[in-house]
């Protein structure tokens, strides 16, 4: 009874996450015009998570504050927030790897499988955990990124001159109001004296800052959050399809031989000889001024063009264990048990090769993060307004040595952290899957040098 | 099959991988949607001057004609002209002069991350598990994980700056040689280096130094991803052939710890850095565009990042097959030093 108790509870969690994801999901996804309506609706569900419930954006009105959560500081109530909602993701995570073991302990018919072993080999793997943490840090960041910025993209970035910000004004004594925008313009980071928010610190208007201003006023905090949303999404959904095509073209090499085999040595080998940058840099600049172009800032033709040219290194990864598979007796089996090519590719092979490609792609995140900030950084990449952690670099990049550094500094630090976590969850899941297997491609990730 | 008719099938194979790597290249430029002639033309642009340059550039003719065309100039090495960023001028000037600098940084980033990253490497990799090694580990991880645009512009501001840091102690323009932090090197000196050398060796030594304290923070920044690789696989390497039979059995036969290091770790530890050392060409060639734009380096990188942005489509095509050349031949070289290190190539082959 105490474990229905407990589970009941996870599960209006659960609901509560769903719920939660949803909301936050939703709303901030950059050109998602055809949601709004259904923002709208699902605006009203109250979640723990939201800012409706720990708001941070009010104004000190001479003897408290206004409009934030339970009277705190601006700083406070977003300080709360975002414990708010670390503490609910891992809580969440923890439920479910409490879950997980609870039925692998009691309710789960077999004693023992093969993927036990994995799991058990991660467990002592602290360096894999280090990197899952670090992860798991990333991925909240950017799921929740819109209830983590101390502001919002719609607010602060997009269209900050339909939106208003109530100050406390020092000189005439009251509250005044005042457009975004030109909040924004008098908060900018540029350098010298006045011309410069630091981070964790309050600008002219009463706004907290976690990160800092940008050069031309915006949060840096807010664009970075929904950098690393955008970092990630590329990164996961690039290394997705070129995994797809990858496994696929390896399921039919390994399965046919022979011609196939050769013809598809040729492609990659001669995709794989093309320097990546180059024909990123190249693919870019050619399809600068078309629709695909348009889409996300960019992103769908960057993830195209990724999933276009990382495919042959994946399919290179896979081929030897594809082919060994290929060889086993109980292929032979299925085969003359009449079934299909494509069943025996799907069933028999597949699941024996994924875990070689979930290696590899999970060691060439990292490169991929890399890259499309470098493409950002000179101009190619993800176009304003949507943040991109390369592009906040390139505009701080002169004013490195003055007071405004944490511009170019805090996303930088930011995308070395999540490619060394990585990088120490790649090799986790290598060691954890594969004990014996060779130490990988190392350049896999480094992202062709950018 | 023997290792040497295995080597030569990989050197056979390397002639379509080019042919198709070019292909591709010519399928982007003249199938994508962008126009050469109105990158030409610029702000000038009306409809007569372009079917003009159309016609003198042979862009009216059938695409096959086009291809054939493109492909059998670029393979008997005549490399046309650049259209847009420097009109008139063919492509082989252009590379004359871009190059050197380029060469030039990697070369050096090669240098530096293998005189830092092996024995880094080796060394973590004979005290495994103490507090070095950790740091080294942790250290070569972190450095390779830096983005390399970051990584200049950090370095740039930090060598910049060292005079008022260090309170005018330590000033790395005025260090050794008076240079400045982002420029492009002098190579001058290496126009005739042996009579350059002769007449005033002072003189040469000196426009030597100078030449090298200027590219060695971009060098440093270009080798960093590979120096992590090289220390990662070394460490790998020498904690693997540590514990192989074969040393254990060179021990008990009584050979001397010096002797067991160079000879009998040392030289198997090398066999699984090959690819990486060879595998940098890919990274030099790629991140000389981030680390030459950042260092203000006009090499080949620059060459080709310009050539893009202004669609300079013949000047793309020719460095794309350079590219290509050298990325090709860095792996015919990678097959051939495996084919001369390690006698068991070739046999699953």
């Amino acid at each position: 009874m105490v474990l229905l108790g407990v589970e009941l509870g996870a599960i209006l969690q659960v609901v509560g996450a769903i719920a939660g994801v949803v909301v936050n999901l939703l709303p901030g996804d950059p050109g998602a015009a055809a949601v709004s309506s259904l923002q709208e609706s699902l605006k009203g569900i109250p979640t723990l998570v939201s800012r409706d419930f720990i708001p941070n954006q009010g104004y000190w009105d001479g003897s408290q504050w206004v409009g934030t959560f339970l009277g705190l500081s601006p700083a406070a109530a977003w300080a709360v927030r975002v414990t708010v909602v670390y503490a609910y993701a891992f809580a969440v995570l923890g439920w479910l790897w409490n879950g997980y073991n609870r039925y692998r302990r009691y309710y789960r018919r077999v004693d023992w499988t093969p993927r036990d072993d994995v799991v058990n080999r991660f467990r002592g793997h602290t360096w894999g955990q280090f990197g899952l943490i670090i992860t798991i840090t990333f991925v909240v960041m950017a799921v929740f990124a819109p209830a983590l910025g101390p502001t919002t993209m719609e607010e602060n970035i997009l269209q900050p001159y339909d939106y208003e910000v109530s100050y406390w004004d020092d000189e005439s004594q009251s509250v005044q109001t005042v457009l975004v925008g030109e909040a924004n313009l008098g908060s900018g980071s540029q350098g010298a004296g006045d011309e410069n928010v630091a981070p964790m610190t309050y600008d002219d208007f009463g706004r907290f800052h976690p990160f800092g201003t940008a050069t031309n006023g915006k949060d840096l905090f807010t664009q970075v959050v929904f950098g690393a949303r955008i970092s990630l999404t590329i990164a996961t959904v690039a290394m997705g399809i070129a995994g797809i095509i990858g496994l696929s073209l390896a399921m039919l090499t390994a399965y046919y031989k022979g011609l196939a085999d050769l013809a598809i040595v040729l492609a990659s080998d001669s995709i794989q000889a093309l320097p990546v940058i180059m024909v990123l840099i190249l693919m870019l600049v050619i399809f600068q001024n078309t629709w695909v172009r348009e889409l996300y800032d960019g992103a769908v033709l960057i993830i195209l063009i990724f999933s276009l040219v990382y495919w042959p290194f994946i399919w290179r990864s896979i081929r030897g264990p594809a082919f060994q598979v290929s060889e086993q007796d109980w292929i032979d089996a299925a085969k003359s048990f009449g079934q299909t090519p494509g069943q025996v590719m799907r069933k028999h092979m597949a699941p024996y090769v994924f875990s070689y490609m979930l290696i590899y792609a999970s060691l060439s995140l990292g490169g991929i993060i890399i890259s499309v900030a470098g493409l950002s950084y000179l101009g190619l990449g993800i176009t304003a307004p949507t943040p991109e952690w390369g592009r906040l670099i390139a505009d701080g990049q002169q004013y490195v040595a003055s007071p405004s550094w944490h511009i170019s500094l805090l996303p930088g630090v930011l995308i070395t952290l999540v490619v060394t976590g990585l990088n120490a969850f790649g090799d986790g899941i290598r060691d954890a899957i594969d004990p014996q297997a060779d130490t990988g491609d190392e350049a896999a990730a480094t992202g062709g040098g950018a | 099959m023997s290792r040497w008719q295995y080597f030569l099938r990989r050197v056979l194979m390397s002639i379509p991988v080019v042919i198709f790597g070019t292909t591709i290249t010519f399928a982007l430029i003249r199938l994508g949607p962008l126009d050469p002639v109105s990158a030409i033309l610029g702000t000038q642009y009306n409809p007569q001057a372009a079917e003009q340059i159309r016609n003198n550039l042979g862009l009216n003719q059938p695409l096959w004609s086009q291809y054939f065309d493109f492909m059998y100039r670029l393979f008997t090495f005549q490399l046309g002209q650049s259209w847009v960023i420097a009109p008139g001028t063919t492509a082989y000037e252009l590379i004359q002069v871009y190059a050197p600098r380029t060469i030039w940084l990697g070369f050096w980033s090669v240098l530096i991350a293998l005189f830092v990253g092996i024995p880094l490497g080796f060394y973590a990799g004979l005290n495994p598990n103490t507090l070095s090694d950790y740091v080294a580990s942790f250290g070569g991880i972190v450095w390779r994980a830096m983005p390399n645009f970051w990584l200049a512009i950090m370095l740039v501001t930090a060598l910049s700056q060292t005079g008022q840091w260090t309170n005018g102690f330590f000033t790395w323009q005025t260090w050794i040689v008076k240079t400045n932090v982002v420029t492009p090197p002098a190579l001058g000196f290496f126009q005739s280096p042996l009579q350059g050398f002769i007449e005033d060796p002072g003189g040469w030594i000196n426009s030597f130094v100078r030449a090298t304290k200027q590219i060695a923070p971009a060098a440093l920044v270009l080798g960093s991803a590979s120096m992590g690789n090289e220390m990662r696989i070394g460490r790998t390497a020498v904690l693997e052939t540590i514990n192989s039979n074969y040393v254990e059995t060179a021990r008990a036969k009584g050979v001397s710890g010096r002797s067991l290091v160079w000879k009998h770790i040392f030289r198997n530890a090398l066999i699984p850095l090959v690819p990486i050392i060879t595998g940098e060409a890919f990274l030099l060639l790629g991140g000389s565009v981030f680390v030459e734009t950042v260092f203000a380096i006009n090499g080949l990188g620059w060459l080709f990042f310009n050539a893009a942005i202004n669609g300079d489509l013949p000047l793309i095509g020719t460095l794309m097959y350079i590219f290509i050349l050298i990325l090709v031949g860095t792996n015919i070289l990678q097959d051939f030093l495996y084919t001369v290190i390690d006698p068991r190539v070739g046999y699953e082959g």
